[in-house]
């Protein structure tokens, strides 16, 4: 325990200074705060252009449901893309990876250190993002926190959610073990894919009913429901172009379903990583790079 | 021929050659590039649907979509690439080869182009069907003289980029991470500029060629109110051209001479 232990701090201290350190601090605060805000006002602009097409038909509660629930979503983002380009750039630009594979350090532990870093790296993207909504936007203002942010509820999702987003990043970054140096836009491309199926940036009911299946089955959708309940309360009666298939589910409710489905996620992903990574033992991909 | 057009032209083609045979050789290729970037925009074409805006902004997320592609592979393919040739030691060798870097850059486009112009495509013609966009061109030739010019300024960009990358280190890769929520901000890759920003700041957006571009195209393609009209976006994108090229010679002549000096050409790990 303590040898894993030993693991996950100098990893997470050694994904931490590979994150950090390329720049001055006031560089990287700026690189924080630019990247994430951007992206979120990408879509409040969209909220605007949609609302000034439809002559104001588009509630303002849209505004706040688009903006937290991007900024949650970068966190899963920056895990997921993280821990595949660990595996890349130690494996290909550092050249590290087949070191760290014979050394004394647990492979996996080292890997959530990685995550570790980046989630971190991540919670600081998305506090500065809702920070900058809550400055910018009265539509913010008044969802978040209207009701009062349900402070316990968003532990027990930021919580069962941390072992969620863990799971992810290591079954892309056993793909990733397994794939040369353009596995790392696998990362993106899946999470395109889940940005889409979670109902990131619309309710559930938009999309065909066979899609709402496959939405409902993912860890990522009801970890974005519980997070706008614990930061928004619940969707307003006035409001209905915004009520999805879970709108009517309790807050216990979506995080059983959550835990479950994580649960499934969490064993299926410790087949992938093993499975992959005694194939990539196997089949010399370790050390194997693309001359990058 | 002369010899230096013909050292341009060999350099060129052989620098294009190994992006194009990666389109046939690379097997996850289809999957990767064409499906997963269509089932990202498809977000967006809900989220637009969600709020039941007009049919023509699904088609905005779409060319938007495409477009990005072009900048994407302009970041990625054509800015950070030198900075990953010097970490595989091939950047050594172009300097050092009788071969012009211009003429290496040129090759790292014209795969580049070819390469996501296949991909481009595969978004463009899925979103198309998959969410029934209108498309009523008003002119084909002038939508094709915009995109080549929209191509031809993005990549003069991009050989800027590759030329300023050479000095910068690990911080590159993330420069270029930088380099694109903002930009998708300001050239409104989901949503028409006109609408939203002050005619000014719509106006200093045009700058970057892909801004300029897409509203052209979008006011061929779905007849939107634009920046500016077409000709005018034609005219300054066919400008953008000129000095992007001008410029990434000039700039990559210095500072391939000021890598020199710094000893930068061949740092790597850094």
């Amino acid at each position: 325990m303590t040898d894993h232990l030993r693991t996950l701090r100098l990893a997470t201290w050694l994904g931490w200074q590979l994150e950090t350190n390329w720049a001055s601090p006031w560089l990287f605060a700026l690189y924080m705060f630019v990247k994430p805000v951007c992206g979120s006002l990408m879509l409040v602009c969209m909220f605007y252009a949609a609302r000034y097409a439809t002559g104001g038909r588009v509630p303002a509660e849209f505004l706040p449901y688009l903006y937290i629930s991007n900024a949650c979503f970068g966190l899963v983002g920056t895990v997921m893309f993280g821990l595949s380009y660990a595996v890349v750039r130690d494996r290909e630009h550092y050249r590290m990876l087949k070191y760290i594979y014979i050394s004394p350090a647990h492979f996996q532990t080292y890997f959530l250190g990685r995550g570790l870093a980046r989630a971190t790296e991540g919670t600081v993207g998305g506090i500065l993002n809702v920070a900058a909504g809550l400055v910018l936007f009265s539509d913010m203002r008044a969802a978040v926190g209207g009701d009062g942010i349900s402070w316990t509820w968003l532990a027990v999702f930021l919580a069962i959610g941390s072992a969620m987003l863990w799971a992810c990043g290591m079954i892309l970054a056993g793909a990733c073990l397994n794939m040369s140096r353009n596995g790392m836009f696998l990362s993106e491309g899946i999470s395109g894919l889940v940005y889409l199926l979670s109902g990131v940036v619309f309710p559930l009911a938009v999309l065909p009913e066979w899609v709402q299946g496959v939405s409902r089955a993912l860890p990522t959708t009801y970890w974005l429901e519980g997070m706008r309940r614990a930061l928004m309360g619940p969707i307003p009666a006035d409001a209905p172009m915004l009520r999805g298939p879970l709108a009517d589910w309790s807050n216990g409710e979506l995080a059983a379903a959550l835990a479950v489905t994580t649960a499934g996620l969490v064993a299926a992903a410790q087949l992938v990583w093993r499975w992959s990574e005694r194939r990539a033992w196997r089949l010399g991909k370790l050390e194997e790079n693309a001359g990058v | 021929m002369p010899t230096s057009f013909r050292l341009f032209l060999d350099a060129a083609l052989a620098r294009t050659y190994p992006r194009v045979a990666w389109l046939f050789r690379s097997r996850t290729w289809v999957i990767q590039e064409t499906v997963l970037p269509v089932l990202g925009v498809a977000a967006f074409a809900y989220s637009y649907r969600a709020m039941d805006a007009p049919a023509e902004y699904t088609g905005l997320v779409v060319l938007g979509a495409a477009m990005t592609t072009f900048w994407m592979n302009v970041l990625w393919g054509m800015g950070a690439q030198l900075y990953w040739e010097r970490d595989s030691g091939n950047l050594e060798l172009y300097v050092m080869s009788p071969a012009p870097m211009m003429g290496i850059l040129t090759g790292m486009a014209l795969g580049g182009m070819t390469t996501t112009v296949v991909r481009a495509a595969a978004i463009t013609t899925t979103g198309v069907l998959m969410f029934d966009v209108p498309l009523r061109p008003s002119s084909w030739w002038e939508l094709g003289v915009v995109f080549g010019l929209t191509l031809t300024a993005l990549y003069g960009l991009g050989m800027v980029f590759a030329s300023v990358f050479l000095l910068w280190g690990r911080e590159a890769w993330h420069l270029v991470n930088l380099f694109q929520e903002p930009v998708y901000l300001l050239t409104g890759t989901n949503f028409p500029v006109s609408a939203i920003f002050p005619k000014a700041v719509a106006a200093a957006a045009c700058l970057i060629p892909l801004t300029a571009g897409m509203d052209a195209m979008r006011q061929i393609l779905f007849h939107t109110p634009g920046i500016f009209g077409v000709y005018e976006e034609m005219a300054l994108l066919a400008g953008l051209s000129v000095v992007f090229l001008v410029a990434a010679r000039h700039l990559l002549r210095y500072l391939e001479r000021r890598a020199k000096e710094q000893g930068k050409l061949t740092v790597r790990w850094q």
